[in-house]
């Protein structure tokens, strides 16, 4: 059972029964109850306990009957009013990004209700919370450049359909345990192909281009690297029979390093230490590997000179202005000079940030709407990200739990190392800022982990209902 | 299955989580608050350049109050004078961004960006924000002076070493502020924008002997005598004097005054690498300079793996490298007994005649003690009474230095740059100077006059 006796019993009165009557009868017998077992002595704070209980549970009731319905129309009202700005940007109205600003908020409105109505166990703060940062996305985007805005609405149309695909997936399969090994094969072989016959871009080898498309597979072998890792880690007893999974992983890590795509092997790397920990409990082989990835950076520290270099920018991009520092400078420029709210949106300078489509939105997107809406946007992430720790431990099986916590650790560390190299905290490795970033194998790719953390969210609202049946309630 | 169990790590991992979203986005108001104005006013932002109403900015004048730059209307006037015009006009900058000039790094000032965030919203609001008037350290006569004297590309700069007064910075080839061509119309290499003087880096030849000398000061080898028949080969490379017949029999204080390759070659070979790289660093070779009135780019020194590289490393080829500002500073601090004080271009910041800012002397630090100073001092005034610079002797004051001779390959064409570096001993006039000369030829024949008649010039203006 997920929930404690309370809660479900709150549940069951609140939703099947209908009146606070009843809910109050309820809470009168547990009162008994907890009488009878905890005696008089902890009988105050017991009851203290469960009015507390009671009043979180009635504004989570609220909440989720109106909260969602303010959060999206404020979410609409923020898209359309971005985008009359942006149509009336060169003087005259520009009915054509007014149209695609408008067509978003239909396609926001018509995928929210539309799954929410379809899967009714949808986690719906996972989803608006995309839904939130897509939209910045976009009118950032459109902002910058009207066309990539334009490609960038395609691919999140795209990604929809991955979403929803793997939603389906997920809810209803297995553990994959037959695909396991295709699984690993392709993603070392995706990744040993990208290093072969890859473009390189900004340093890195990490593109593939296959006729008029170019993709980045480092991308989709993330998802594969999940679903390997949940299933060694929730089908092997015994620690030493994770080998094969330890060799794949370093083999996907170097790999990484090799193409010198270092923010998808830091990714990588710090991934399976989490899920791993998570998985397996052992702390202390975790802390070893850990000492042996940190042994590792420090060696690629001495080894490659790019490394050294991303450190000492890191340490002091100013004084490299002219070449290697000159990137986070204007990063940091564009952040500083929007202030706390912004220059407004088109009156900055995000153009003169180097890749402010991909890994530095961050910044273009702090300079024109201010460091508030960049404390938003990192606190968005953390509400995606407790929201899918909560989905993952009320999963019913190991592999949907690993898989979850997996899919959502990904994305908070993939959101923390850019955004956190962006500002310069940690120093920069160039990734992409999940469903932020223009680009099309990162927004399909986190599509994809949506779906999956959605896939496990309506089956664990699945069982419980089953459960909740069983115990002779009903849901709504 | 037990399903307690990675729930427990889940719920760990998730605070984790949570720490470090809560720490980036604490960073990231840390960061703006604290650097946000310091950031924002930095020469760098483009913003500044691009949202600039010429028309609101102060003005800026030289030390002696003379108009450097003045705006009319909206557009920006520069000195009367096109010989003062173009001697200053490095250190003045330019509007387009093209020079990193007092235009950049003072625009904080001048367009009234010094005031704090809420300031500048209710100025932004007001739509009246008029900036304030930039005095600068240096003597725009003098700058004139010393561009006139320039017959080859090259710096000079003269500075106070006592209080760190930039008094003469020229950069040549200068350009004219008002012409600026559009950013589209690219002109040939652009290198009239640079300014050599912080961002030249050019082989310091033989005034890198300063350093060699302060090494072997410092390590207790003063007393070395060598041969020199003109020539010496060391782990196959050939280093000779320019001399017929070589310098003879050399001790330490002779080499210095005659400047002899083969003998500082030998020193070097004996210091050894380890020394020599610690002299270096500690005479801030490979150092970041942090400047806040310049963008002056690293100088370098390395003493390579063999010894014939370290024998040219110690007479300023090899991979050594230098700014004419960063060799300047060198000698400044021989004279000022082995303490370098920062340079500076800003004198005063006045708001409609009241001052907003106070000139202060900022160290930089002790690079080398006061004996040591005391022994290059010597050796630098023996060179310019007995030595290579007796041109540089001026009746003025007393001055010290040290020539150099630096060679470079221009188009497989073996040429020199010149190079002098001194100072006046005078502590009624502490000067100290560089001069750099791109390819003129011998250091004594064409930087060391003109830096003894800048430095004549300076002292009867009363520097």
């Amino acid at each position: 059972m997920r929930s404690t006796s309370a809660e479900s019993a709150w549940r069951a009165s609140s939703r099947g029964l209908g009146g606070s009557a009843r809910a109050a009868e309820r809470r009168r017998e547990q009162k008994r109850s907890g009488q009878g077992a905890a005696g008089t002595g902890k009988e105050g704070q017991c009851l203290l306990h469960l009015r507390v209980r009671e009043a979180r549970c009635r504004l989570a009731m609220v909440i989720r009957r109106y909260g969602v319905a303010i959060l999206l129309a404020f979410m609409i009202l923020f898209l359309l009013s971005g985008f009359l700005l942006l149509s009336f940007r060169e003087g005259a109205f520009n009915s054509q990004i007014m149209l695609a600003g408008g067509l978003f908020a239909v396609y926001v409105l018509v995928q929210y209700n539309l799954l929410a109505a379809i899967f009714r166990h949808l986690d719906r703060y996972v989803l608006l919370t995309t839904d939130f940062l897509m939209i910045i996305s976009l009118i950032v985007l459109y902002r910058m450049d009207p066309e990539t805005g334009q490609k960038q609405m395609i691919w999140i149309l795209v990604g929809t359909v991955l979403m929803v695909i793997a939603l389906v997936v997920i809810r209803r399969a297995g553990n994959f345990g037959r695909w396991n090994l295709f699984f690993m094969v392709l993603a070392v072989g995706m990744l040993g192909i990208t290093l072969v016959l890859a473009q390189t871009t900004l340093g890195a080898r990490n593109w593939l281009r296959i006729g008029p498309f170019s993709f980045q597979p480092s991308e989709f072998a993330k998802i594969l690297f999940l679903l390997v890792t949940a299933y060694y880690l929730s089908t092997r007893e015994h620690k030493r029979d994770l080998w094969p999974y330890f060799l794949f992983t370093i083999l996907c890590v170097l790999l990484l390093v090799a193409a010198r795509d270092l923010g998808a092997a830091l990714l990588f790397a710090g991934t399976f230490l989490i899920v791993f920990y998570v998985g397996t409990g052992s702390l202390w082989i975790t802390l070893g590997a850990v000492g042996a990835f940190a042994g590792g950076a420090v060696a690629s520290y001495y080894i490659f000179g790019h490394v050294r270099t991303r450190v000492q920018i890191w340490r002091d991009p100013w004084a490299t202005y002219n070449d290697n520092g000159y990137q986070i400078v204007q990063g940091l420029l564009a952040i500083a000079s929007g202030g706390l709210l912004g220059s407004g949106l088109g009156n900055g300078m995000p153009q003169s940030i180097p890749v402010a489509e991909t890994d530095y939105i961050f910044a273009a997107l702090c300079e024109e709407f201010g460091i508030i809406v960049g404390l938003a946007v990192i606190g968005f992430y953390l509400l995606f990200i407790v929201r899918g720790v909560l989905i993952a431990m009320g999963a019913r099986t190991k592999f949907a739990k690993l898989l979850v916590f997996g899919a959502t650790c990904m994305l908070a560390l993939q959101s923390f190392i850019i955004i956190g190299g962006v500002i310069k905290l940690i120093p920069l490795t160039g990734i992409t800022m999940p469903f932020v970033s223009y680009g099309g194998s990162s927004m399909l790719s986190s599509m994809m982990l949506l779906g999956i953390i959605e896939g496990v969210a309506v089956q664990n609202g699945e069982l419980d209902e089953a459960e909740i049946t069983e115990m002779g309630g009903q849901m709504r | 299955m037990s399903k307690g169990e990675p729930n427990r790590y889940m719920k760990g991992m998730l605070a984790v989580f949570c720490a470090l979203f809560v720490l980036l986005a604490s960073y990231l108001f840390y960061s703006t608050v604290t650097y946000g104005e310091e950031w924002f006013s930095s020469p760098y932002n483009p913003r500044i350049s691009a949202s600039r109403k010429v028309a609101d900015a102060g003005s800026i004048y030289d030390r002696n109050g003379l108009p450097l730059a003045w705006s009319v209307g909206s557009v920006r006037h520069y000195a009367e004078n096109p010989q003062v015009r173009r001697a200053v006009c490095h250190v003045v900058g330019d509007v387009y961004g093209k020079s990193m000039g007092a235009e950049a790094f003072y625009a904080r000032y001048l367009y009234g960006y010094d005031q704090g965030l809420i300031d500048r919203f209710v100025t932004a609001f007001e739509g009246d924000s008029k900036g304030g008037d930039v005095y600068l350290t240096i003597d725009a006569e003098l700058c004139a002076y010393a561009y006139e004297q320039m017959e080859y590309n090259g710096a000079v700069v003269l500075m106070n070493y006592q209080t760190g007064e930039i008094l003469a910075s020229v950069s040549n080839p200068t350009f004219n502020p008002e012409e600026i061509p559009d950013q589209d119309g690219e002109e040939e290499g652009g290198s009239q924008y640079l300014n050599r003087v912080t961002q030249g880096r050019y082989p310091p030849g033989s005034t890198m002997k300063i350093v060699t000398t302060a090494c072997a000061v410092e390590n207790g080898m003063t007393d070395r005598v060598y041969n020199c028949p003109g020539e010496i080969l060391i782990a196959g490379q050939r280093i000779t004097c320019p001399t017929n017949g070589g310098h003879g029999e050399e001790d330490l204080t002779s080499a210095f005054e005659d400047s002899c390759n083969v003998y500082f070659a030998q020193l070097a070979v004996e210091l050894g690498a380890d020394r020599m790289q610690r002299t270096a660093d500690a005479f801030l070779f490979n150092h970041e300079w942090h400047f806040p009135d310049f963008a002056m780019l690293q100088s370098s020194y390395s003493p390579g793996n063999n010894q014939g590289d370290l024998a040219w490393s110690g007479i300023g080829q090899y991979r050594d490298l230098i700014t004419p500002m960063h060799n300047m500073l060198i000698s400044a601090a021989v004279g000022y007994r082995g303490v370098m004080v920062q340079p500076q271009t800003l004198l005063d910041v006045r708001y409609g005649g009241r001052s907003g800012y106070t000139y202060t002397p900022q160290p930089v630090g002790t690079i080398m003690n006061a004996q040591v100073a005391d022994t290059l001092a010597a050796l630098m005034r023996a060179t310019v009474l007995e030595g290579t610079a007796t041109s540089a002797n001026i009746d003025a004051a007393a001055v010290s230095g040290k020539t150099g001779t630096a060679e470079y390959t221009d188009n497989g064409e073996i040429r020199n740059h010149s190079w002098f570096v001194g100072y006046s001993q005078d502590p009624e006039h502490p000067l100290a100077i560089a001069v750099i000369l791109e390819g003129a030829g011998y250091g004594s024949r064409y930087a060391t006059p003109l830096a003894g008649k800048v430095l004549e010039r300076a002292i009867n203006l009363g520097y």
